[in-house]
């Protein structure tokens, strides 16, 4: 377990002078030793690319990467114990599943019966024992990447274990028993974890801390508390949630936030803000119905609803804008077409060009 | 109608390529009246079959000739260039598919190209420069001598045939066991090497038929010493031998090979060739 910090660290694929175009832009960060942490983001914003960094398997086109406080941006890849798990199952086909597991331990010149207390000890935590035996090419998709995993898992020093979307490949029944088994895992071992996925669920279920990221850069970092609470811009507001984070456009008049002819009050809401593109965001959860008007109160459209289960989403619109509202599946759907929507102000947040004011 | 013609096709064109064999065969088991007075085909019904061409190629008194030396002569020369092809050239084809070398404009492409090269030309163009490098190297009439000029051939084969088996396989494989503390060396002997059966047997066995029948090489650049089976078959051939007994050698040199491609089929078939890497 280390500390890793990026210092300037910014990669290109293609060496480009240009920074916009670059698939990681340099960046500065700390990740603690012991904590999970998501990297979450579409396809092609450079998560996997920050992974790649911090195992070797890139070297950063500039900048210096450290473990505690030891510089190893030119250590190769096999001197830095990192433990990485790839989307797809990488298992050695040649091997059994024990020879799989004990590969890494084989490498660092360990002791057979050494190795061999230790494999049976994560292959009890992985519950695959009884598969030990077996080849490796005959097992499922789901099983090969738990020996992914365990391959990671076996070495006891590794400084980091970084996971790279592992349960794209896995079914969805399966996808619930391995995350257990990685956080129960995750507990035991106490190591800083770098989990990379396109779920929010997934990192929000994992992670003490989330990275959002776009195009090569961390749009905002914190607990999944604040990115659902307080997102720092539109995108993250977009992005974590479900249904998305509403973004109605406002004017603001001598000191007044106008909705059309609604005034509104927000949490971060100054008045003295100039310029365009100004939006009021909230949570799809916060809006509640109102009886009539009142502050902070507009008016809907109602246009239908989906239903989740538990809890509805009213799709509606007011002044133009789509505005969806969740509500409990108990509350039941209002019978009028034209709905009063209580945006409470502690929960609305002021937007300028995409970012919280 | 379609299987009817595709049998037909088949059946037909068997016979066509297997007649030859077929004639060495049996002419390697008649005896000279058998030859000599027309054409015959049955063994029991139109002649008696007789061990006269076989006794006079294998050791014992009725020998006229010596194959056996030859022969071990084609199976180090052989097994030599083709050892030396399959390491050198796996290694060098790995390389070529995991990383990028470069120089100037050039890049893994065109060093590819290159080896392929080597096969473009025809062999005659090396006669000379080869004849007089291992007479220089004083090689010529050794084991070493063509195995290193067969090498030369065989090696290109291997590259190309390996970068290619290599680009199949997933990076992932490598770029893990690195993970797991093994160097480029260690990953490729550990993990990739051992994946790489099914294209190490293909590209080993280019190598052994071409290394076994090559006679140009063996012709010009041996003389007594290094004898190998092909260019002693093509001896007997020049001093007037009885057909029998040169059915019976042209068989007894490609048993080998024909033995071989019986081994590797069932090692093929038994379907490790497939490209299900994940």
């Amino acid at each position: 377990m280390a500390k890793i910090t990026l210092s300037n660290i910014g990669h290109s694929y293609n060496k480009d002078k240009d920074q916009s175009t670059w698939a990681l832009k340099p960046l500065d960060m700390v990740w603690e030793s012991g904590k999970t942490y998501a990297l979450l983001g579409p396809s092609g914003c450079g998560k996997t690319t920050i992974l790649n960094t911090i195992s070797g398997l890139v070297t950063p086109y500039q900048g210096r990467l450290l473990f505690d406080d030891q510089d190893v941006t030119d250590v190769p890849t096999a001197q830095r114990n990192i433990a990485q798990v790839f989307q797809f199952p990488t298992i050695y086909r040649s091997m059994s599943v024990f020879e799989n597991l004990s590969f890494p331990l084989v490498c660092r010149g360990w002791k057979a019966d050494k190795i061999k207390a230790r494999v049976h000890e994560i292959a009890e935590i992985l519950e695959i024992t009884d598969k030990l035996g077996r080849s490796a090419v005959k097992l499922g998709a789901d099983e090969k990447q738990l020996i992914s995993l365990g391959r990671g898992l076996v070495r006891d020093d590794v400084s980091a274990l970084l996971m790279d979307e592992p349960l794209t490949v896995i079914d969805p029944q399966s996808k619930f028993e391995l995350r257990k088994k990685i956080k129960a895992i995750n507990k035991i071992n106490n190591l800083t974890v770098i989990y990379v996925t396109h779920d929010q669920y997934e990192a929000m279920t994992f992670a003490d801390e989330l990275l959002v990221m776009s195009f090569g850069e961390v749009i905002q970092r914190g607990t999944p508390e604040q990115l659902f609470e307080k997102p720092n811009s539109k995108y993250v507001g977009n992005f974590i949630g479900s249904p998305a984070m509403n973004f109605l456009p406002v004017q603001v008049q001598s000191n007044e936030i106008l909705f059309g002819s609604t005034k509104l009050k927000t949490n971060n809401a100054s008045g003295d803000v100039k310029g365009k593109s100004i939006e009021v965001g909230i949570r799809p959860e916060y809006i509640t119905l109102a009886k009539g008007a009142g502050e902070n109160v507009i008016e809907a459209e109602l246009l239908g609803h989906d239903d989740l289960g538990s809890v509805r989403v009213l799709k509606c619109v007011s002044g133009g804008s789509p505005v969806s509202v969740k509500i409990a599946r108990s509350e039941g759907l209002p019978a009028d077409k034209k709905l009063f929507l209580k945006l409470p102000s502690e929960k609305s947040w002021l937007y300028q060009d995409g970012r919280l004011i | 109608m379609y299987k009817v013609l595709k049998a037909t096709f088949i059946t037909v064109w068997s016979l066509f390529v297997l007649f030859p064999i077929m004639w060495a065969i049996t002419t390697s088991f008649k005896p000279e009246s058998a030859v000599v007075n027309g054409a015959t085909f049955i063994p029991f019904l139109e002649f008696q079959p007789s061990l006269i061409g076989w006794k006079a190629i294998l050791p014992g008194p009725d020998s006229i000739t010596n194959l056996m030396t030859p022969t071990l002569n084609s199976l180090i020369v052989t097994a030599g260039a083709t050892a030396i092809s399959l390491i050198f050239g796996s290694l060098a084809a790995y390389g070529l598919s995991r990383f990028t070398y470069g120089w100037k404009n050039y890049s893994n492409a065109d060093i590819i190209f290159f080896f392929v090269s080597q096969r473009i030309m025809p062999p005659v163009v090396l006669a000379i420069p080869f004849f007089l490098l291992l007479k220089q190297l004083k090689l010529l009439d050794t084991h070493l001598g063509l195995i290193l000029v067969l090498t030369s051939g065989l090696m290109p084969i291997v590259v190309w045939l390996m970068v290619d088996f290599f680009n199949a396989l997933p990076r992932e494989i490598d770029e893990m066991a690195m993970l797991e503390g093994c160097n480029p060396i260690q990953a490729f002997f550990r993990t990739i090497l051992p994946l790489s059966k099914p294209g190490l047997t293909v590209a080993g066995m280019f190598c052994v038929i071409f290394g076994w029948n090559d006679v140009f090489f063996a012709l010009t650049l041996t003389a007594t010493k290094v004898l190998t089976l092909p260019v002693a078959v093509i001896a007997l051939n020049g001093t007037v031998t009885p057909y029998w007994i040169l059915a019976a050698s042209t068989v007894f040199s490609i048993i080998p090979l024909v033995g071989l491609a019986f081994v590797i089929e069932r090692f093929l078939s038994r379907g490790s060739l497939g490209g299900a890497v994940r």
